[in-house]
């Protein structure tokens, strides 16, 4: 039974891979003829000639790296399909990733990258033959290793900006008031005008109005009340826990 | 940042801070049969203990102190630190049938029941006896579990991992990169953002010019 499962997976997963080959192989050389003659008739000017269009400093690959697979990225190894389970290392830990220069991280984040995608590829797929996923456990894996990767590069980033600006925040923002008279941590945008010029921005109010200050005051009361309880209890709790729990070692 | 806030807010498992935590994962359904969303169970009150004074770890041999097991020793199986309980392999068992269905009564097995930090104590491996444990530091450091009485260090204990993995008898796949690659320095401080460095290895020149912007 579960053989005749893996082999519809396969079956599937193959018929998959097979169907999108050979559609992208034929309608490749169609898109390229189609854009060409577009542009040749929405361009009557002389200046665009067709030597414009196909030399190599108006022609940018979409790979800056030498590696050119296809589609087959998007799917594991051949060797693993059908399996039930895929063995896969434990993931990158941050001390691991702290040791690593700059480069390495960059290529290492789109090789995660990739990854990732494959195995989304490869839970969509099983959602669709409602069969369960091979080793889900990856998808876990690689989104741990790509978050502690951000961690590393966000550290060395502030690490930078402390020394050489002294700013803590990557990101501008103020402490402001807002109309409901709460004090929030405002963070700044970025715009193309100044504020002055900018009358969406003008419109907001970033102050309370007079009417509102008497609710500010009743919600500093309650805010101070919750806290005086709060320790009040801690204190009760701690004196009760003593009597509950007394302090002493489990053998005689 | 904020819509990922948000998302993973929503991955984390939410529970109610009055929550009566069970031997079942909360997800299975015997744990919703226990804690349905409206119902409000009597409180249990836990005894606090702070991560680092937590002595003993999965795979221990553990003396049971008080209860119907009392001085017999077991291998500690799973941990549950919301309850302080413990569950030993074998022992404080009570008997149930499982897997009930129509006239068929199941099987009669023996479940173990947990038992409460402070019904057990850690085994000095030299002398087979029940000991109270300190955590102390060894002169290279190293945090580690002392018995009081005897002074010996007791070691952590080896369990298997839950997906069989033994990582001394591990080997790499395709995919994997081997520990020694993992291991290979090749971070060497500069003051260059990794932008910089990354544009100036694939010699990327970037002339233009960021036009000048407001933060407001």
């Amino acid at each position: 039974m579960a053989a005749a499962v893996a082999s519809r997976l396969t079956a599937a997963i193959c018929r998959q891979f097979q169907r999108v080959v050979t559609v992208s192989s034929h309608t490749q050389p169609q898109y390229a003829t189609q854009a060409l003659s577009k542009f040749h008739s929405c361009q009557p000017r002389q200046m665009y000639d067709s030597w414009w269009f196909r030399s190599s400093m108006n022609n940018r690959a979409l790979h800056t790296s030498c590696v050119r697979k296809g589609l087959e990225e998007f799917f594991d190894l051949p060797e693993n399909w059908g399996e039930q389970t895929v063995k896969s290392g434990a993931p990158w830990t941050a001390k691991q990733l702290r040791v690593k220069s700059n480069e390495d991280l960059h290529k290492l984040w789109y090789v995660l990258l990739k990854e990732k995608n494959m195995l989304l590829t490869s839970e969509q797929e099983a959602k669709r033959q409602r069969l369960p996923m091979p080793s889900p456990e990856r998808l876990k894996k690689v989104e741990r290793s790509m978050k502690r990767l951000d961690t590393v590069v966000k550290e060395r980033e502030d690490a930078l900006r402390l020394l050489q600006t002294g700013q803590e925040k990557g990101r501008p923002g103020e402490w402001r008031r807002n109309v409901f008279g709460k004090t929030f941590w405002y963070r700044f945008r970025e715009h193309p005008i100044p504020w002055y010029l900018n009358s969406r921005y003008k419109r907001r109010r970033f102050f309370e109005p007079s009417h509102v200050a008497p609710y500010t005051r009743l919600s500093l009361e309650k805010y101070l009340r919750s806290k005086i309880r709060k320790e009040k209890r801690d204190k009760r709790n701690q004196k009760r826990f003593a009597a509950m729990f007394p302090k002493k070692t489990a053998l005689a | 940042m904020r819509l990922t806030a948000l998302l993973s807010m929503a991955a984390k498992a939410a529970f109610p801070h009055d929550y009566r935590y069970g031997t079942s994962r909360p997800w299975t359904i015997a744990a919703q049969r226990l804690n349905p969303p409206g119902k409000k169970r009597r409180k249990v009150f836990v005894e606090p203990i702070a991560n680092e004074d937590w002595h003993v770890l999965r795979g221990d041999t553990v003396e049971i102190l008080s209860g119907k097991d009392k001085g017999k020793q077991g291998k500690v199986a799973q941990v549950f630190r919301r309850r302080n309980w413990v569950i030993l392999e074998g022992l404080n068992t009570h008997y149930r049938y499982i897997g009930r269905s129509g006239d068929y009564r199941g099987t009669y097995i023996a479940s173990e029941a947990p038992l409460l930090l402070k019904d057990v104590t850690l085994i000095d491996p030299t002398d087979r006896k029940p000991t109270d444990i300190e955590w102390r530091y060894t002169e290279e450091g190293e945090r580690v579990r002392v018995s009081v009485r005897t002074g010996r260090i007791i070691p952590k204990p080896v369990y298997q991992r839950k997906d069989g993995i033994i990582p001394q008898q591990w080997k790499d796949g395709p995919k994997d990169t081997s520990p020694e690659d993992t291991l290979q320095t090749t971070y060497t401080p500069s003051l260059k953002t990794l932008e910089e460095e990354v544009m100036e290895k694939m010699n990327i020149q970037e002339d233009r010019r960021p036009r000048k912007s407001y933060w407001y």
